[in-house]
This record gives C-alpha cells, sequence and structure tokens, in this order.
C-alpha cells in the first residue's frame, strides 16, 4: 500500500484538530465543571495534532523506498547518518525535503526563543518581587507596596506569591486567605508549566486557530482549577466575595487597561452555583484524550 | 543571611540614598556584619542584573540605582496589568477589572451566596 493514504489521514487528523476541534472545544460550556480535564484535553489535542502532522511528513518522506513506514523510516535515517541525505532524490523531492528541514529548524528556534524569552522574564520579575517587597505576609507571600488591589503567582521552579497592600487593605482576613488559596493552587500545580508552551505556540504559530484559541481558553480553566483548589482549603464564601471586590475595586469609568471581566463572571457564577456531576465529565475527557492519543499511532501501525 | 537577603539590604541602601552615588566601601560601611569584598561582589552582581549604575572617579568606583524603588514597582505592576508584551510571563492576576455594569452583576451574585450562606 502507498504510504500516501496514511499521509492524507493524517495531515487531514491535524486540521481537524487544529482547527474545528480546537473551536468546539473553546466553545463549549461543559469544560467549567471540570476544568483541569479540560486543560487536559486542550493539551492532548496540541500533542495529537504535533503526531499526526510529523507522522504525515514522515509518511511522505518515507514513500520513495517502498519499504513501509517503519522499512523506510530506517532507511530514511541511513540516508540522514551518511551524510549524503539528498542522494538518489530528484529535483522536486530535493527541494521539498531541503524546505520542509529548513522551516522546522526556523520554526522550532522561534519557539525557542520566545519560551527562553517568557522564562528570563518571569525570573527577572522573581528577582523584582524580591529586591522591592519591604515585608512578607503570614503566609510567606511577597507584600507589595501598590495601593492597586492585586495577588498573583510568578511561576518558576520556586515559585513567588505576591500580594499587594491594596489588596490587604481591602479585603477581611478570610478573604486573604481564601486569595492566598488560590495562588498557591496555580504554583503547587505548576500552572505556569502548562501555559508556557501555549505562550509560545500562540507568538509563533498565530495563524493556527489552536494556538490562538487554547492560551485564553487555558489561561481561564487554570484560574477556574485554583478558585477549585481554594474551595478545598478556605471558605468558599470568602473566595466569591474577594473575587468580586478586587474585580469591582478597580472598575474604571473609561478603562485603560484591557477589560476582559467575562471570565470574572463566569468563575463568580461556577462558584456560587456548584455542579457536582464532574466525575462523569472527567471520565469522558480522560477517555476522548487517549482516543485522541491513539487516532495516529493507529494510523500509522496499521500501514 | 542568604544571598538574596543580602541584595535586597543593598538594594535598600542605595535606594534610601536615592541620586546619590555611593562607593563600595560606603556602602560597607552600612553593613558592618559583612566584609568589604562580599558587598563588592554583590554589587558588581547587582551591577550585571542592571539594576545599579556604575561610574568611576578617580580610581574609585560609585554605584546607585539604575531606576527608584517605585519606578520598579510601576514596571512590575504595569506588566501585571496587561499593557506591557510580556503579560504572559506572570500567570493572569487574581481578578481582571470589570467594566462598571459588570461590577453591579457581580454584587448581585455576591449578594445571593451570601444569603445563601449558614
Amino acid at each position: 500500500m502507498t504510504l500516501y493514504v496514511p499521509a492524507a489521514l493524517l495531515a487531514a487528523t491535524a486540521v481537524v484538530l487544529l482547527g474545528p476541534a480546537s473551536a468546539l472545544l473553546a466553545r463549549a460550556r461543559w469544560v467549567e465543571t471540570a476544568p483541569r480535564a479540560a486543560v487536559g484535553l486542550w493539551q492532548t489535542i496540541g500533542i495529537s495534532a504535533l503526531l499526526s502532522g510529523a507522522g504525515s511528513g514522515l509518511c511522505v518522506a518515507t514513500e520513495r523506498y517502498h519499504a513501509g513506514f517503519v522499512g523506510g523510516l530506517g532507511r530514511l535515517f541511513e540516508g540522514l547518518t551518511s551524510g549524503r541525505p539528498l542522494e538518489g532524490l530528484g529535483l522536486p523531492d530535493a527541494l521539498g525535503l531541503t524546505l520542509a528541514a529548513d522551516l522546522a529548524v526556523v520554526l522550532v528556534c522561534l519557539l525557542g526563543a520566545v519560551t527562553i524569552r517568557t522564562v528570563r522574564t518571569r525570573a527577572r520579575h522573581r528577582h523584582l518581587v524580591d529586591l522591592l517587597s519591604r515585608r512578607r505576609h503570614d503566609s510567606g507571600a511577597a507584600v507589595l507596596d501598590v495601593r492597586a488591589a492585586v495577588a498573583y503567582c510568578i511561576p518558576g521552579i520556586k515559585p513567588r506569591i505576591v500580594v499587594s497592600e491594596g489588596a490587604l487593605d481591602l479585603l477581611d482576613k478570610t478573604e486573604v486567605d481564601a486569595v492566598l488559596a488560590h495562588e498557591r493552587g496555580h504554583a503547587h500545580e505548576r500552572h505556569g508549566l502548562v501555559m508556557l508552551p501555549l505562550v509560545g505556540i500562540s507568538k509563533v504559530f498565530g495563524f493556527v486557530p489552536y494556538a490562538r484559541l487554547a492560551p485564553p481558553a487555558v489561561a481561564a480553566l487554570l484560574e477556574m482549577a485554583a478558585d477549585d483548589y481554594a474551595v478545598r482549603r478556605q471558605d468558599r464564601n470568602a473566595l466569591v466575595s474577594a473575587l468580586v471586590s478586587m474585580a469591582t475595586a478597580g472598575a474604571l469609568p473609561a478603562c485603560s487597561f484591557a477589560l476582559t471581566g467575562g471570565s470574572v463572571s463566569r468563575r463568580v457564577e461556577r462558584l456560587v452555583r456548584p455542579s457536582t456531576s464532574s466525575a462523569r465529565t472527567v471520565l469522558a475527557a480522560s477517555g476522548a484524550a487517549l482516543a485522541l492519543l491513539a487516532l495516529p499511532l493507529a494510523i500509522l501501525l496499521a500501514v | 543571611m542568604g544571598l538574596g537577603q543580602l541584595e535586597r539590604r543593598v538594594m535598600d541602601i542605595l535606594w534610601d540614598a536615592s541620586d546619590e552615588s555611593l562607593s563600595g566601601r560606603q556602602v560597607a560601611e552600612q553593613l558592618p556584619d559583612r566584609a568589604y569584598t562580599t558587598v563588592m561582589t554583590i554589587l558588581e552582581r547587582l551591577r550585571r542584573k542592571r539594576l545599579l549604575v556604575r561610574s568611576s572617579s578617580g580610581k574609585v568606583h560609585t554605584y546607585r540605582a539604575a531606576a527608584s524603588r517605585e519606578s520598579y514597582t510601576a514596571s512590575l505592576m504595569l506588566d501585571e496589568l496587561g499593557s506591557a508584551p510580556d503579560r504572559d510571563a506572570v500567570l493572569v492576576r487574581f481578578a481582571q477589572t470589570v467594566s462598571p455594569e459588570e461590577a453591579v452583576t457581580l454584587r448581585r451574585a455576591l449578594g445571593a451566596s451570601k444569603k445563601r450562606a449558614p
């Protein structure tokens, strides 16, 4: 059997995953009942699309050996290690292979550069927070001398949790505890690591729907996951009132910052009306994730 | 005392000196529990990280903060509040600012949840 058939199937899989499937997941409302499972599904879509795309390319590259996929892969590897990878190729094949390799190298370098920059900015922020905070909260959070009510987590191997004097003034003790538990949720569940590749692809592959849709969707889901982490440890009502106080304290008449408050209302809504049927949702999402991973592998092994 | 804490004390000294440049010796005088060479190492580290600016008069190097404590705090907050391109470096802060209309809706939702509380 020619390898062009699985190549086409895999390419179609990648296109469907990165396009319509991503759009579907971005619109789904069930994700709010199981944010962590939904994040897993977003990650799986990305990995599965990557496997499909790479598999498709390798199928095309190995077709000319007429030795099946695994056999062709061995021959391709031999050609690469012999130092004459283009030997025996016609002009179109040689050009195509060279272009594909160049493109892959450029994209990987761009992605690496964006990721390194993000990691460096995070390191710089952690260092600045260490230098600027005049005192520490009882919880160990760094307190910044800022009137605006803010609290956040700077990701890293040793994440920093930052809270402003303004937030400590605005909130009562149970509310502060709830907010800090939320930030500890980000730190403990390593949400910064989840976002890292997504930040990179959103800047390099902005033309792909997945790269545009996944980062904001996953960021919103991670906020919900951190809310869930907080309400397992602290008072639910305190978290809700802290969320509302902090979101509305900064409400400016004509606003200077991008006001994407939509996710705050959704977070409040799901905290006020907690749903109970998330176990089945988690199971379904995990099953879907497994199927997505199995699909490109199955197509390749069927050759 | 860790290196980070010593860096903070050195920065505090130079921030408090505001625009005045201090020599390594002058900084070390304010940190009597630390050796002069340690203080110099920290000053050079902070200079390499572009937090301090070094100038030389004759054979003596003097140091001052590259920017005030307030402007560093402001730049950090600017990154936080989303006008800087590097905002993805930090996770979304606890709650983003909402519009006044949405504030009303949120307060209403909050009222509902308080009533439900035992």
